[in-house]
């Protein structure tokens, strides 16, 4: 059971790091990023090939899969949907054109994950880091390590957003960007930030993810859902929201999923996302705006004078 | 200060205003008034750069801004805040403030927080209330204050007393004439409150199906026939 709630901390804390990012590109750019997930796992493979390459361990690349992934959430916005946007494309179209390059990047990191199992002639088409985790008083590092990633993440975010211009300026960007122009900010240059970030959070999120599953090229594929589930269950116009559905979401899928196998037996655990989706579809139909839209909510903020 | 010329503008392939001839004389308040749907609204956004313009010419202390983007206009001193949503309700009123000089230096923005809560004295005791937590009054102030804060020569006011008390109207009026007499201020005003806010202007324009119906002293309007069987029902529309 102990390893249950072990394994249900780390996947809510990598879940939190992961809708982060696309709760922010959502506020800022009004698109709901499909690729999200395939950023992680472009993560897992940098983590991969500084292992292999050059040995580094996978906690240690963290930094480096940091600004390798803001450059690929930049490199998302530039390529995929800048020259959409420009150009006054619908949303449906902005969201065809994620879906797109989550494609593009599926292919890409099959491709590259060929390549490498031919430089070190190993199979790296499957992977994980288990066997390099430590522990610390029985503590495993994974769940260490990224307890420690969310809890610098959101000290990062709230020193930001709440004790600096440019965190006040991106506050007042995501609210209402015809008025932030007006006040003569760029609000260019927020959404640029949102999406370096959300590519640096998740690519760093997925330097961390091959500690707790196994990696293939189409592991994307199967988080994303929980993802989505996670930012629209806390509430897509609120960066809390994030937060609160990251560990609702990833508490639920694993408890619910451990106490159903024990019910009905372990045929259940491949129904895990099954769990994700229909808190996801009961949101959508009972209160859209999620958890940080409700009016409880609202008081919850006022009485913290948030 | 503000000239227009010949002005078309609307949004996509939907045209709102037709030829517009207007001007907007430096330290004078000027106001426009008209019917529903007669384009007031959209003149201002266009003004700003927030529609489309077909044609014509908008200059600003003699150079052409027609086509320059909002952000530019604000670093000229040019301020628009619309009817609704002209605060950012998830920010503090400081920070509201502080944001309002975004393009300002550190110091600079201190004094000119400081000058605008000196002009609205009213915010002092609220600034670290949030925006969305302020009565539809303190919120016209704070949206006036912030252009203060952003050294704005001329202020533009898409209905600043809509949805307020009469009492607390008189007050935003009375504000708008002592940022015009005090702070070198030239305001331009949308109003639908339109004989109370002709009463404070020097200048008054009458807009009817997005055209210019009258231009002229805003004594002057107040007394034309066409302004009276509008707001004042001396004759019907249809009439008129």
């Amino acid at each position: 059971m102990i390893d249950v709630l072990i394994g249900a901390m780390v996947w809510s804390n990598l879940l939190v790091l992961l809708a982060l990012g696309l709760t922010m590109t959502y506020i800022t750019t009004g698109v709901p990023n499909f690729a999200q997930a395939s950023f992680a796992i472009v993560g897992s493979y940098i983590a991969l090939t500084l292992l292999r390459l050059i040995g580094l361990n996978p906690y240690l690349s963290i930094p480096v899969t940091f600004i390798l992934g803001g450059i690929l959430g930049l490199s998302t916005y530039y390529i995929a949907l800048k020259p959409l946007i420009k150009r006054k494309a619908s949303i449906e179209m902005l969201m065809i054109a994620t879906l797109a390059w989550d494609l593009i990047l599926f292919g890409i990191i099959g491709a590259y994950s060929e390549v490498l199992s031919a430089i070190t002639k190993k199979t790296e088409t499957l992977f994980v880091f288990t066997s390099l985790d430590f522990n610390i008083y029985g503590i495993p590092g994974r769940l260490i390590v990224s307890s420690l990633l969310v809890l610098l993440t959101i000290l990062g975010l709230y020193l930001l957003l709440y004790k600096t211009k440019f965190g006040i300026a991106l506050r007042a960007s995501m609210e209402n960007p015809s008025l932030a122009e007006a006040m003569g900010i760029n609000v260019e240059n927020t959404r640029l930030f949102s999406w370096f970030l959300s590519g640096a959070l998740a690519c760093m999120a997925g330097s961390v993810l091959p500690y707790l599953q196994e990696i293939v090229p189409q592991t994307g594929y199967f988080i994303v859902v929980s993802i989505f589930a996670a930012s629209i269950v806390g509430g897509l116009y609120h960066i809390v929201g994030a937060l609160v559905g990251g560990y609702i979401i990833g508490i639920s899928e694993s408890l619910f999923t451990y106490i159903l196998s024990i019910l009905l037996g372990p045929g259940v655990l491949v129904y895990s996302k099954v769990i994700s989706l229909l808190m996801m579809i009961a949101t959508v139909l009972l209160h859209p705006r999620g958890i940080t839209g409700t009016e409880m909510w609202r008081r919850v903020e006022r009485w913290l004078n948030l | 200060m503000i000239k227009v010329e010949k002005l078309n503008s609307g949004y996509g392939k939907l045209q709102i205003l037709f030829d517009i001839d207007l001007e907007v004389p430096r330290g004078e308040i000027t106001t426009i008034v008209g019917p529903n749907g007669s384009g007031k609204s959209t003149f201002l956004k266009s003004l700003f750069g927030l529609t489309d313009i077909f044609s014509g010419r908008i200059t600003y202390q003699g150079k052409d801004i027609t086509y320059i983007p909002p952000h530019e206009k604000t670093k000229m001193g040019i301020s628009y805040l619309p009817q609704t949503n002209n605060v950012f309700t998830n920010l503090t009123v400081r920070e509201n403030l502080r944001i309002a000089g975004y393009i300002l230096n550190g110091e600079e923005l201190e004094e000119r927080i400081n000058f605008a809560l000196e002009v609205f004295p009213e915010l002092r005791g609220i600034l670290d209330r949030k925006a969305g937590s302020l009565s539809g009054g303190q919120r016209q102030m704070l949206a006036m204050a912030t252009a203060l804060v952003r050294k704005t020569k001329i202020l533009m006011l898409d209905e600043p007393t809509a949805q307020l008390s009469p009492k607390l109207a008189q007050v935003i009026f009375d504000k708008i004439v002592e940022l015009r007499d005090n702070y070198d201020i030239t305001p331009l005003l949308v109003e639908q409150n339109a004989k109370r806010a002709l009463e404070i202007s020097d200048v008054g324009y009458m807009f009817v199906s997005g055209r210019v119906a009258y231009g002229g002293s805003a004594e002057s309007l107040l007394n034309h026939e066409k302004f009276q069987s509008y707001f004042l029902g001396v004759v019907g529309i249809e009439e008129c």
